[in-house]
């Protein structure tokens, strides 16, 4: 493969000046020249289809998954409005979070603690409700909670100049002891809500109308604002974001506090739909938020490269993947297992496919 | 001498003044750090186990390698150790070579998932976590393996000799292999310029595997000692429930990192680990929660960075209330909350 690079501008660059010396080597030299543009144009070409190719790895894997999901369901005699119904419960959540949480990976951040953040969130929404028998006083306190745990994450980093990731490490602890200590306010081991109310609102219709309202205020702010060309400027080149007078602080703090707002409702989601939280409950969004973003097509370092529908596309993905497997290796011995293996490896298949376009001769770090 | 004296004072400070906080503490409250038998067993296990996670996510993260899935080759490793050792016999030993060897091949693996396919190390690392999660899961049906009822492969891991020799092994290997071999020196060209090293003609590729063996393999002997002084191996765990291990390390490797200016960083991380270790002791001798013990823990870790990243603040500061205005030998290394990239900032 022959890329476009700084040797071949000079390379092009000493043929011009060899032209003024004679004819001859003029005529030689222009073919060589002419040779060289076709096999740049060529190479860009390629460069342009295998970048075309890698945007759309994700959108690929996710028709292939959907596909898979049809014919394995129709062919195994599954009731396919129910396994739909339970791919969106699956998968509502995780999008939401997944979403608010692009805004922080598009700035070349990590939020690690977006799973604990989850918990205590939904956990404060829980006691409020108890406590005020509200809806709307349970959304207020898991918004707030998880806005202003973001928000501290994002304040302490800011402030402290201390790497994000290991702040947010470091609140997972703080928010795993937190959750410890509501859950002991209960004087049990898990704080509980009245199942009839939450199955009153843990519905379709209550979850795509957060879920889409939600999205599209994301997209909005990512795709046709500043704010959402300013975290990807950061995340591309923090330098020159800092040397177009772009504050660093503010920006980190707008995307926490966006991811806060996601997280505040994936959580009341997750009060609604797991009435009885314990310390475990959400143990496992945190990573699966960070597997569906990579699996849609999100840059791990963020920049512009990053795409606010990579969270849907993954998330979808990856509820697909586990319906399927979970229809294929009903009642095997060991067959959690087994779909995890097959999940890692489509993941990895897709993120590779992902990358493909984008190789340095380095290895990526 | 007054350099000696400075690094020595480097390098104790932290392990010395943290045994002397936390005995102070124990006495107050009037508990004992060693109240019971097990106490030395305790401490040397406990830092045992988080020195060799600590070198195995430093060494990875010192290259900008972020790793996700030690906890799931420590698991998946002793699960085939521990697997084969029942099913075949052979006792301790077979289940030891084959924990190891297991972690180290799990580790290359990883590795040559992450040159072959050229992707961020962490992403590639979620996928090798789903991986080996789903290995162990399947070899034993999701159930766990107990085999308290064999005791050469429970005597390991309680042991107090066994504990000592696997620290100084483990320390004077990795030593060896990182600051006094031809590949430590690969290692280090990488660290410092990748792109000059990968020009001058280091072999990238075969240094990163390398690396992820000795990481898998340093999580084999995690797994081991663990499998053996519990008795009992939790191969159901999936769902990433097995990344829990590596966020012990980080605040050891900070530690390890600060040390590492004054002495060497392998043995900043032994020094950064007993500290843990003895703050776990403290923990145990004024009974706190373990609600109690996480938050404390990550205060420590918050503080501890907020420190590095503002040590020039601080000492400016000091200088100020001093009211000198010498200026203090800054350490050579660069800031070690800095040296440790995530691929994230």
């Amino acid at each position: 493969m022959h890329d476009l690079n700084p040797t071949d501008v000079n390379k092009e660059t000493d043929v011009t000046v060899d032209t003024r010396d004679d004819a001859k080597t003029t005529a030689t030299s222009t073919t060589k020249a002419e040779t060289t543009t076709k096999a740049d144009a060529k190479a860009a070409s390629k460069a342009r289809r295998g970048k075309l190719f890698a945007d759309l790895a994700p959108l690929i894997g996710l028709a292939v998954l959907a596909i898979a999901f049809v014919l394995v369901g129709t062919s195994s005699g599954t009731n396919m409005g129910y396994a739909v119904e339970t791919l969106i419960n699956q998968s509502v959540i995780i999008i939401i979070i997944a979403t608010g949480a692009i805004f922080i990976f598009a700035m070349g951040s990590f939020d690690i603690s977006l799973g604990a953040s989850t918990l205590v969130a939904a956990m404060v929404a829980g006691l409020v409700h108890n406590a005020t028998g509200s809806l709307w006083l349970m959304l207020g306190a898991a918004i707030l909670t998880a806005v202003a745990t973001s928000l501290i994450s994002a304040t302490l980093a800011a402030v402290f100049n201390l790497p994000v990731f290991v702040t947010t490490v470091a609140m997972l602890s703080v928010l795993g002891a937190v959750a410890a200590a509501l859950v002991q306010t209960t004087g049990g081991a898990q704080i509980r809500i009245d199942r009839a109310f939450s199955r009153e609102y843990d519905t379709l219709a209550v979850k795509l109308i957060v879920a889409a309202v939600f999205l599209a205020l994301c997209v909005f702010l990512f795709n046709y604002t500043r704010l959402g060309r300013v975290e990807k400027l950061v995340g591309g080149n923090p330098m020159t974001a800092k040397l177009t007078g772009v504050s660093m602080k503010l920006t980190a703090i707008a995307a926490f506090g966006i991811a806060g707002l996601g997280v505040g409702l994936g959580a009341f989601l997750t009060v609604l739909r797991t009435p009885t939280l314990t310390v475990t409950s959400a143990s496992d969004i945190g990573m699966n938020i960070l597997v569906a973003m990579v699996f849609g097509g999100m840059v791990i370092s963020g920049g512009p490269r990053s795409r606010i529908y990579a969270a849907i596309i993954g998330g979808i993905s990856m509820a697909l993947l586990n319906q399927t497997m979970s229809i294929m290796l009903q009642g095997m011995a060991g067959g959690a297992g087994i779909a995890q293996m097959v999940r890692a490896v489509l993941f990895l298949a897709v993120v590779w496919l992902a990358a493909s376009g984008f190789r340095t001769k380095v290895l990526p770090r | 001498m007054g350099s000696f004296m400075q690094r020595a004072t480097g390098t104790l400070i932290i392990p010395v003044g943290v045994f002397a906080v936390v005995w102070t503490l124990a006495t107050l409250d009037g508990a004992s750090l060693f109240s019971s038998g097990d106490s030395l067993l305790i401490l040397a296990r406990a830092t045992a186990v988080t020195m060799l996670t600590t070198m195995a996510l430093a060494i990875n993260l010192n290259s900008g390698r972020f790793d996700f899935s030690l906890g799931a080759m420590a698991l998946a490793s002793s699960t085939i150790g521990a697997s084969v050792a029942i099913n075949v016999g052979g006792g301790f030993p077979v289940m030891a070579a084959v924990t190891v060897l297991s972690g180290a091949l799990l580790g290359a693996f990883s590795g040559f998932l992450y040159v072959t396919l050229r992707i961020s190390p962490l992403v590639s690392s979620l996928g090798v976590t789903l991986l080996y999660e789903g290995l162990a899961f399947t070899i034993t049906g999701g159930g766990n393996i107990s085999f308290t009822q064999y005791p050469e492969l429970v005597s390991f891991g309680k042991s107090l000799v066994a504990m000592t020799a696997v620290i100084i092994i483990a320390l004077i290997g990795v030593y060896t292999v990182f600051d006094r071999s031809r590949f430590g020196s690969d290692y280090r060209s990488l660290i410092t310029g990748q792109a000059a090293a990968v020009s001058a003609g280091v072999k990238e590729k075969g240094n990163a595997i390398k690396t992820y063996a000795v990481s898998g393999a340093l999580m084999g002997v995690v797994g081991l000692i663990q499998a053996s002084s519990k008795g009992l191996i939790e191969a159901g765990s999936i769902n990433f429930s097995t990344i829990g291990i590596m966020f012990t390390a980080f605040l050891p490797m900070f530690v390890g990192g600060y040390i590492g200016r004054y002495s060497n960083d392998k043995l900043g991380y032994l020094l950064g680990a007993l500290s843990m270790s003895v703050i776990g002791l403290g923990y145990s001798a004024l009974k706190l929660t373990s609600a109690q013990q996480s938050l404390i823990t990550a205060l420590l870790l918050v503080v501890f960075l907020i420190f590095l990243s503002n040590e020039e603040r601080v000492g400016r500061w000091w200088r100020k209330v001093k009211g000198g205005n010498r200026t203090p030998q800054q350490p050579s290394d660069t800031d070690a909350a800095q040296s440790v990239g995530t691929g994230a900032r």
